[in-house]
């Protein structure tokens, strides 16, 4: 498991620490056992696995969003009017 | 007194209950199924493709748009949904007014002129604002359109993007060949604050940033809520496909047949009817011009299912020089209005420009297409994230809605392939003229224009592999579908050359109505649902007005069906 996160961490630019934190740890590292660096990164970034969305929560967690500091559409309100304030910065 | 509505979409919830609670016994016969507001969610969450009608159940016996069969030199790339609610679930909820020009399209630039105009529509675009709860400022849509006096929407206009900020601080009080700009607020179906007297149903809009294809706050308007209100009086049947209207010698209208399934994965159905004192249709532009085609009724004019017409939209995006925070909030909440309306309408489409705050979500499907093309680039760790927080976080789109004109030969027929339940699938004729590529070619530049006022990167490609792509005056260009289908069962002054008369009556038949977007001879350029809700609304009044009328009508006081 350490290992698939270490791993992860490695092409993802993200933290094992931000990894775990998704809660996805467990799952991804059973789908990706015999995945490609891209596979493994696609399936952080895009919560895609060969084609399909494997829960919604992959979606929600989706690491495109949260490179540029937004939630994934659908999954969290910010509150009326917060899309009026300049973005934080965006590197992460 | 029994009226039959076919379809429990966008216009038919709001005739309905207008009918309902005024005494009328209402059954609304609904083709689709129903979709829990939480399922839809949840699948909209786990589609790959987070397509419009994804989060949708959908059955086989009543199919939505994509068992259309596209015959035509374009394809008609607009979807419609059959499921309660119908596409007025699934719409961003952008309510702009029409401009009054866009009444008399045929006199000051092409297509049809409308048998009313501004004026007699301007009382029922306040009741249609009012009834779907729109948030917008009069006075900052006098600026354009001309809004009564005194008037109050009933909710204040939603806060701007950041990105609107950006792009007005650059461009209000510039020009572009001689149209001034302005970034102007534009009307939303979502809740924001309420002005005095307005009790917004659902929540207040939290910036979910999935108005299309479905608002987990309930902020937008959908047809649901308008059905929640309907009088005890208003019974809904669902998977009900209403497969032909009947009238008797004379043209009076008398029963509609419906086949009801119970299984959504076959077209196993048991036939049914029911009689009717008068009939709505409002199933979609598409599927009215079908029922009427399959009924034989109100197409003496020979017009039932042409002057097919949808708003082409062109996008082209590019990146800001600064982050401007994309993915948050409602998907447009500004647009420029400068090349709505004046002379240059006589010689290409007009076209209002929508500023897009999803980034380049619709467009390129970003952001995972840039996670792709930097993957493949090599990019790893760090620079990767790096990579894709500046391109997304820079991302913005323009969207052109361009006008098309009513052209005859866009058209709906009856295709000889049949669905699951035995009924003919629609089929479609699309075509863009001169007139329309003219538009898009002119809204092309206005693009340049912009992006170089803005010192943003273009970003925009059309390429001969994309769909709907194509080449006008030499230059490459390419079109998507608003999703505003309308024009099918034409409204005119005349019996000869239109199927409703300004009543959305149908002109061969007494107690004959189709309504929606339908009847529209133009949509001009904005989105054409408020226009539609405020036309139903307008029939609505008439209906019940003529109560005693539709009664007692004598047979063969209109012209019976040839
Ligand atoms: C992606 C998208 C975004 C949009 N955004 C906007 C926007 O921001 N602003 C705007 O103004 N417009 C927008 N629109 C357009 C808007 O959704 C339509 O104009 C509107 O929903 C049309 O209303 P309607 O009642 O005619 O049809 P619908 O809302 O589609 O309702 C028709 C109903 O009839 C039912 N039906 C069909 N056939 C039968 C049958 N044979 N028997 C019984 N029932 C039947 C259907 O199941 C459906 O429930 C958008 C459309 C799309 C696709
Ligand atoms: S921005 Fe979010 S909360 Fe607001 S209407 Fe759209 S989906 Fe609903």
């Amino acid at each position: 498991m350490d290992a698939f996160v270490e791993l992860s961490a490695e092409l993802t630019g993200f933290s094992a620490e931000e990894l775990r934190s998704t809660g996805l740890v467990e799952q991804y590292a059973v789908l990706a056992r015999d995945a490609s660096p891209a596979e493994i990164i696609q399936l952080w970034y895009t919560g895609v696995w060969r084609g399909v969305v494997p829960s919604a929560r992959a979606y929600a967690e989706g690491l495109a969003w949260k490179a540029v500091g937004v939630a994934a559409p659908g999954t969290a309100g910010p509150g009326f009017g917060s899309w009026e304030r300049r973005p934080r910065s965006s590197a992460g | 007194m029994r009226a039959v509505v076919v379809g429990a979409g966008f216009a038919g919830s709001l005739i309905a209950k207008v009918l309902g609670d005024n005494g009328f016994r209402v059954i609304v016969l609904e083709a689709g199924a129903e979709t829990g507001h939480d399922e839809a969610v949840r699948a909209f969450r786990t589609a790959l493709v987070k397509t419009p009608l994804a989060p949708y159940r959908r059955t086989v016996a009543a199919p939505s748009s994509d068992y259309l069969i596209n015959t035509g030199p374009f394809a008609y790339a607009s979807p419609y949904l059959r499921a309660n609610g119908g596409t007025g679930s699934v719409w961003v909820g952008i309510t702009p007014r029409m401009h009054p020009e866009d009444f008399r399209t045929a006199d000051l630039g092409r297509g049809r002129n409308w048998p009313i105009g501004y004026d007699d529509l301007e009382p029922y675009y306040r009741a249609a604002e009012w009834e779907i709860g729109v948030a917008a400022d009069a006075d900052e849509q006098r600026q354009h359109v001309p809004v009564a006096g005194g008037y109050v929407y009933p909710m204040h206009a939603l806060p701007r993007t950041y990105l609107d900020h950006v792009v007005a601080s650059v461009v209000d009080g510039a020009s572009i060949d001689g149209h001034e700009l302005l970034v102007t607020g534009t009307p939303q179906a979502r809740n924001g604050v309420p002005t005095t007297g307005y009790r917004p149903d659902g929540n207040r809009c939290a910036g979910f940033a999935s108005c299309v294809p479905v608002c987990p706050e309930n902020a937008k308007y959908t047809p649901h809520r308008t059905q929640k209100r309907w009088s005890p009086t208003v019974e809904l049947r669902t998977r009900c496909v209403a497969n032909r209207v009947h009238a008797d010698e004379f043209g009076r209208v008398t029963k509609v047949s419906y086949q009801r399934y119970e299984d959504d994965t076959t077209g196993r159905h048991t036939r049914h009817e029911v009689e009717a004192d008068v009939v709505v249709l409002a199933a979609h532009a598409i599927e009215n011009a079908k029922l009427l085609l399959l009924s034989g009724l109100a197409n003496s004019s020979d017009q039932v299912g042409r002057n097919l017409m949808d708003h082409p939209a062109l996008l082209t995006w590019a990146l800001m020089p600064h982050p401007v925070g994309p993915f948050r909030g409602p998907g447009s909440t500004t647009s420029i209005e400068a090349f709505r309306a004046g002379g240059e309408r006589g010689t290409r489409a007009p076209f209002r420009i929508e500023i897009g705050n999803w980034g380049w979500g619709w467009p390129a499907g970003s952001p995972d297409t840039d996670t792709a093309e930097f993957v493949a680039a090599g990019l790893r760790g760090r620079a990767l994230r790096q990579a894709v927080a500046d391109r997304v976080g820079r991302q913005f789109t323009l969207q052109f809605e361009i006008e098309q004109e009513a052209d005859p030969a866009n058209r709906v027929t009856l295709a000889t392939e049949c669905d699951a339940l035995g009924n003919p699938r629609p089929s479609v004729h699309y075509d863009l003229s001169g007139y329309v590529k003219d538009g898009l070619l002119a809204a092309k530049r206005v693009s340049d224009r912009l992006f170089e006022l803005l010192g943003a990167e273009d970003h925009t490609s059309y390429k001969p592999d994309d769909e709907r792509y194509f080449e006008h005056d030499g230059e490459p260009l390419r079109y998507w579908g608003a999703g505003h289908g309308g024009g099918t069962h034409v409204m005119g002054s005349s019996p000869r050359d239109s199927v409703v008369d300004q009543w959305q009556r149908c002109w061969d038949h007494p107690n004959l109505y189709a309504v929606g977007c339908g009847s529209m001879p133009s949509l001009g350029t904005s989105n054409p649902s408020l226009t539609m809700a405020a036309l139903a609304l307008r029939t609505a009044d008439h209906l019940v007005s003529r109560r005693a009328g539709l009664l007692a009508e004598p047979a063969g006081s209109r012209p019976p069906p040839r």
